[in-house]
């Protein structure tokens, strides 16, 4: 096969993933802290728009970027109060933040930023110089966006905290235990509070991702299942961040796959190459079942 | 505590009052004209029909989420079953052409079908494979959008397009008008009577009370030797076969064809509409006409205030909320989900 | 000598039930005492004010004379006083280490470096003359060794009094006797002990005295040495019991065979391995064994609730000899099931109790036809059954849940039971209630054994056993031991069988 090609799917399919590996960091914490939150689509809409609109605003894509964590935190936090406090159906917060999360983000565009027409400025990659020149290497993992690294950075880094320290024994505890854990003095509330805020904040930074670094605008209803894609990776990643991570760069790769097809065999209609990932999400969810841990 | 209630209660309602507002002001309209624009329209001359036509398809999808709920299944997949619906009934109306009642019946069925073989789908691969009915309906959502797209564009498509369309139905399987004047369609009577056959199902039925089982307590479902796997299969299929009926009134009912983004939304609004109603059948017209007025009303609004249509989305969600919510102010003892 | 802890006056209430209502004792340094009462009787409530996890409404505690108030388990563990718990607050997919930190607030903090905190739990497990598999998932362990597991917890900052909460519960007899063993040990080094139990061999064989509670109050003290036991059962029960049926039925025909069995578990391992036996026609079988080595998934698989790998049961009832073997068809055809998980299997505690009659009457004629419920006929049904079994609730439309434990049994009894039942498979059906309510189910189980119907009785309590059933069984590891008749057996050799596979 083409050596340029499939540089090309996985460079771009790195790209394309990262949004769902963002959100699916941070969900991977919440998740094993004893809490879903499927309402990360509806997050990471928000944040699309609000990155978007704050990226245009005040010129500064980085700035975007933080309005985005910001709304992700809130949205999260509210999640959290709706689950934790006032003892709503986990599932059915989640339902109830992507509905607002698609509200919101075409409410709040069409009066803003697509009444007319709005530049977005995006993240350039990061010039690394010789080392983005090496054939092969260089364009998939030297070519990419600075949020890129961020993301492979915290998702070690989630890995680490969960399982080396007192902070994420304590939270593996709230997960797997919690009517123990609230027994043994753990403040289960508190830990899920911080997971499920942090799920957040890389849903917004994943959102952000999407609207500012790859698309550079805000297209209605852009996360197109992103969202949920990110849960079914940490499914199949058992909750582990740097697996789900892996997983949805997997997605990432199929997805660039689809579209590269589309060019490569133009009379197949388009629809049968845009189903592939949600398809793949599938099979995987299928194949993998001896080690999907569901508590769905 | 009493004081606590209400103050809790206040809270919610508070919440469910605040956060339309201030999106409608951050608009720079007023709540107060809001308000008074949909009540006007919902109850007006215009709008009672509209209501009541956006009320259907949600009825009958609200009905299979509901009880799908009720036997501890998450169906997020109305839009997909939606989908499967329109598009079966449409592909075999050729045959129904020429049979009156029969025909229209036959029609109807096909889109409980389609709906229902999807439905079946994703319990099938829950019981078996143990995958979430949450992911694999979600994305059988994005799949039956894409496939439908080429549907009305290919295989099926209208000989004279204008737009992406499909070919139209033959009379016979369409639904008649109710009321002259209107767009309201005997479509209504479809979803009345699901109502009244759900009611019965699910609180007088062996099948209904084995679904309840299930959902309180799968352990006890086991024990009376319930079979699991083919009860949780069924339970999907009759969910998905209401979203499917739901694309088949609305072709009928509404459109005689498919077009795109036709049943857009239906799914996750058939979710709120179900919550509302608290999973009782006899409540879900009900909580229908609420979003009824929400959807028709939500035009209205972009028409004469040009507040952008997505307001209703913002309404739902924060409706979901408030509902869910109420438990939490007011200990209730029937405890649903 | 100033007693090491004393108790004046305690009193806490829920609503209108006093948990406990003015109690008074002291325990001196050293002393082992017992507190003993049946269930319901206020101890868990005390251990509770005891180990800093509630505070009494009134009444003090004092340590070595002064006044202390526990807020927290970490203000008792200050005071010196350490728990071991009745229900092991273990998490099963967790490790023993990190196990271990968990139930030690103090050590979690910061990064964990699991080998400096391995050296300080091994000085603790050696004094017990134990060692852990410290990466062992709790899971794989057996319930003595997750109550080590408890004790390395609870003695790792050497408090001056160990408080055990029925510690012998799901012991059998060798890991029991090591447990007494090593608190007698505890106690030559000065260190104090509270034994909360029901059972009064663990008093006799560990300790020094015994305090008897009854209804949230203190009614009597014994040395143990002196009172006869029958004194000391008067004070905790507080009255006659009903004298206890000792019908013996005549041996039947088997009515189920057993042979060369095997059934999984979830996980995959092998929970009943390659068993056999025949069930009679009024006999009864005790099963015993240590929770865990298979009891439950054999009785799953003869109720119809979990698929056979291999082998075969055979159900001879009646007319038919091969019976399809699922739940509902064994039912139908006289095999009740009284399952040991009440609240997951047996009922449905959001329910009614009318729809509770529903559960496993779906084929009945009278209550359903053309697949349509007929609720009143299950609701008349229901009110007579309530009656007849003495159920305390306010009629066929309350609420599963609203009753206690020991009346969703009698109810869960009254479904089951009744003409057409030949077999009867009773998972610890007295197991968590009150004493009047075990002596009813157990002269009912009697009275079903007179009438010629075969009985398998899932138990944890021996002397249940003994007092019931005509011949006994053991499993461990799966492996089935016996049925032997009780007379040609001895305690000593079943709690042997029941630690040696």
């Amino acid at each position: 096969m083409d050596l340029v090609l499939i540089t090309g799917i996985l460079a771009a399919g790195i790209r394309l993933g990262m949004p769902i590996a963002l959100a699916a960091i941070g969900e991977s914490v919440s998740e094993r802290s004893g809490i879903f939150n499927i309402g990360i689509e509806g997050i990471m809409l928000s944040a699309a728009f609000v990155g978007a609109w704050g990226s245009a605003g005040t010129g500064s894509p980085w700035l975007g970027i933080v309005f985005a964590m910001v709304i992700g935190l809130l949205l999260a936090g509210f999640h959290a109060l709706m689950v934790l406090v006032l003892g709503v159906n986990q599932f059915i917060s989640g339902i109830g933040m992507v509905i607002f999360g698609l509200g919101f983000s075409s409410f709040a565009a069409r009066l803003t930023i697509a009444a007319k027409p709005t530049s977005i400025p995006g993240l350039p990659a990061i010039d690394l110089g010789a080392l983005s020149n090496i054939p092969f290497i260089g364009p998939i993992l030297f070519g990419q966006s600075p949020l890129a690294f961020i993301a492979l950075v915290l998702a070690l880094a989630a890995g680490w905290v969960i399982n080396r320290t007192a902070f994420g024994l304590e939270i593996r505890a709230c997960g797997e235990g919690d009517e123990v854990a609230r027994a043994l003095a753990v403040p289960v509330n508190a830990r899920r509070t911080a997971c499920i805020l942090f799920g957040g904040l890389t849903a917004g930074l994943g959102g952000a991702y999407l609207s500012v670094v790859q698309v550079h605008a805000f297209v209605e209803n852009m996360v197109a299942g992103r969202g949920f894609l990110a849960v079914a990776c940490v499914m199949l990643g058992r909750r582990r961040p740097f697996i789900a991570f892996l997983a949805s760069l997997g997605f990432g790769i199929a997805e660039a796959t689809q579209i590269r097809l589309q060019t490569i065999y133009p009379d197949l209609p388009y629809q049968f190459l845009v189903i592939l990932p949600y398809l793949a999400a599938i099979v995987a969810l299928v194949i993998g079942h001896r080690n999907v841990e569901r508590s769905a | 505590m009493i004081t606590t209630r209400v103050i809790r209660l206040g809270l919610i309602v508070g919440f469910a009052a605040l956060v339309p507002a201030v999106f409608v002001l951050l608009a720079g309209q007023s709540p107060w004209r809001v308000l008074t624009t949909l009540v006007l329209y919902a109850f007006g001359p215009q709008g009672w029909s509209e209501v009541l036509v956006h009320a259907i398809p949600l009825t009958l999808i609200g009905l299979g989420v509901a009880f799908a709920l009720r036997a501890g299944l998450f169906n997020i997949g109305g839009d997909g079953q939606f989908i499967a619906g329109t598009v079966v009934s449409v592909f075999f109306a050729p045959y129904f052409g020429g049979l009156g009642l029969v025909g229209l019946l036959a029609f109807l069925t096909c889109g409980f079908i389609g709906g229902a073989a999807l439905g079946a789908l994703v319990g099938y691969l829950r019981e078996r494979f143990n995958a979430s009915e949450i992911i694999v309906t979600i994305m059988l959502n994005y799949v039956a959008v894409q496939m439908v797209s080429y549907l009305i564009r290919g295989p099926m498509a209208d000989p004279m397009p204008f737009w992406p369309r499909s070919y139209m139905i033959p009379p016979d399987c369409i639904l008649p008008v109710l009321v002259p004047g209107t767009r309201l369609h005997a479509g209504l009577i479809v979803a009345l009577a699901m109502v009244i056959v759900f009611a019965i199902i699910q609180h007088r039925t062996v099948f209904g009370f084995q679904s309840l089982v299930l959902g309180a307590n799968p352990g006890a479902a086991i024990y009376a030797g319930f079979r699991v796997k083919a009860l949780t299969v069924l339970v999907m299929a009759v969910s998905g076969g209401l979203g499917g009926l739901a694309g088949a009134v609305e072709v009928g009912g509404l459109y005689q064809r498919i077009v795109d983004n036709m049943g857009e939304g239906f799914g996750l609004a058939g979710i709120a509409v179900a919550l509302i109603a608290r999973l009782e059948p006899i409540a879900i017209p009900f909580a229908a006409c609420l979003f009824g007025i929400f959807f028709a009303g939500g035009g209205a609004l972009q028409r004469e205030l040009a507040l952008p249509f997505p307001l209703v989305w913002i309404v739902e969600a924060t409706v979901i909320f408030a509902v869910a919510a109420l438990h939490w102010a007011l200990p209730d003892r029937k405890a649903a989900a | 000598m100033i007693p090491f802890l004393e108790a004046r006056g305690l009193t806490k209430a829920y609503g209108q039930l006093r948990a406990n209502d003015d109690v008074s004792f002291s325990i001196l340094p050293g002393e082992i005492v017992g507190i003993v009462g049946e269930n319901g009787a206020g101890k868990s409530t005390l251990v509770k004010m005891l180990g800093g996890a509630i505070e009494p409404d009134s009444g003090s505690i004092y340590i070595s004379g002064e006044r202390v108030t526990m807020r927290s388990p970490a203000d008792a563990t200050k005071a010196g006083i350490s728990l071991v718990h009745q229900h092991f607050k273990l998490i099963d997919s967790l490790t023993v280490e990190e196990n271990l930190v968990l139930g030690r607030p103090e050590l979690r903090h910061g990064i964990l470096n699991f080998k400096a905190l391995r050296s300080g739990f091994e000085g603790v497990a050696k004094d017990l003359g134990t060692s852990l598999q410290y990466d062992a998932r709790v899971s794989t362990l057996s319930v003595g060794g997750r109550q080590q597991i408890e004790l390395v917890r609870a003695l790792f900052h050497e408090p001056r009094l160990l408080i055990l909460d029925e510690p012998t519960a799901v012991l059998p007899p060798t890991e029991r006797e090591r447990l007494l063993c090593l608190i007698r040990r505890l106690k030559e080094r000065g260190m104090a002990a509270i034994l909360i139990s029901h059972k009064l061999d663990d008093l006799y064989d560990c300790c020094d005295r015994a305090v008897v509670m009854r209804a949230g109050r203190v009614v009597g003290s014994s040395d143990l040495r002196s009172d006869d036991r029958g004194q000391l059962v008067r004070l905790i029960v507080g009255e006659e019991l009903p004298p206890p049926e000792v019908r013996r039925g005549t041996r039947g025909a088997p009515l189920v065979s057993v042979r060369e069995l095997v059934v999984r578990r979830d996980n995959g391992t092998v929970a009943v391995d390659r068993g056999s036996f025949d069930l009679h026609a009024g006999e009864i079988i005790g099963l015993c064994g240590v929770e865990g080595n298979g009891q439950t998934e054999l009785m799953h698989a003869l109720a119809g609730m979990r698929a056979i790998e291999a082998g075969e049961i055979v159900y001879a009832l009646g007319k038919q000899t091969a019976v399809k073997c699922d739940a509902a068809s064994l039912r139908q055809a006289g095999v009740a099931h009284i399952p040991e998980d009440r609240l997951h299997h047996a009922v449905v505690p959001s329910f009614t109790l009318t729809m509770n009659w529903f559960l496993r009457k779906l084929s009945e004629r009278g209550l359903v036809s053309f697949g349509f419920l007929q609720r009143l006929s299950a609701a008349k049904a229901t009110h007579e059954a309530i009656a007849i079994n003495d159920v305390r609730a306010s009629g066929p439309r309350a609420r599963m849940s609203d009753l206690s434990g020991g009346n969703q049994q009698k109810f869960v009894i009254g479904r089951e039971l009744g003409e057409g039942v030949s077999v009867i498979l009773a998972g610890h059906p007295t197991r968590g209630l009150d004493i009047r309510t075990v002596a009813v189910i157990r002269n009912r189980l009697v009275a079903e054994r007179a009438r010629g119907v075969a009985i398998l009785l899932l138990s944890a309590d021996l002397s249940e056993v003994w007092d019931l059933a005509d011949r006994v069984m053991v499993m461990a590891r799966g492996k089935l031991r016996g049925p032997v008749p009780v007379g040609e057996t001895s305690l000593a050799e079943i709690g042997h069988w029941m630690t040696t596979p």
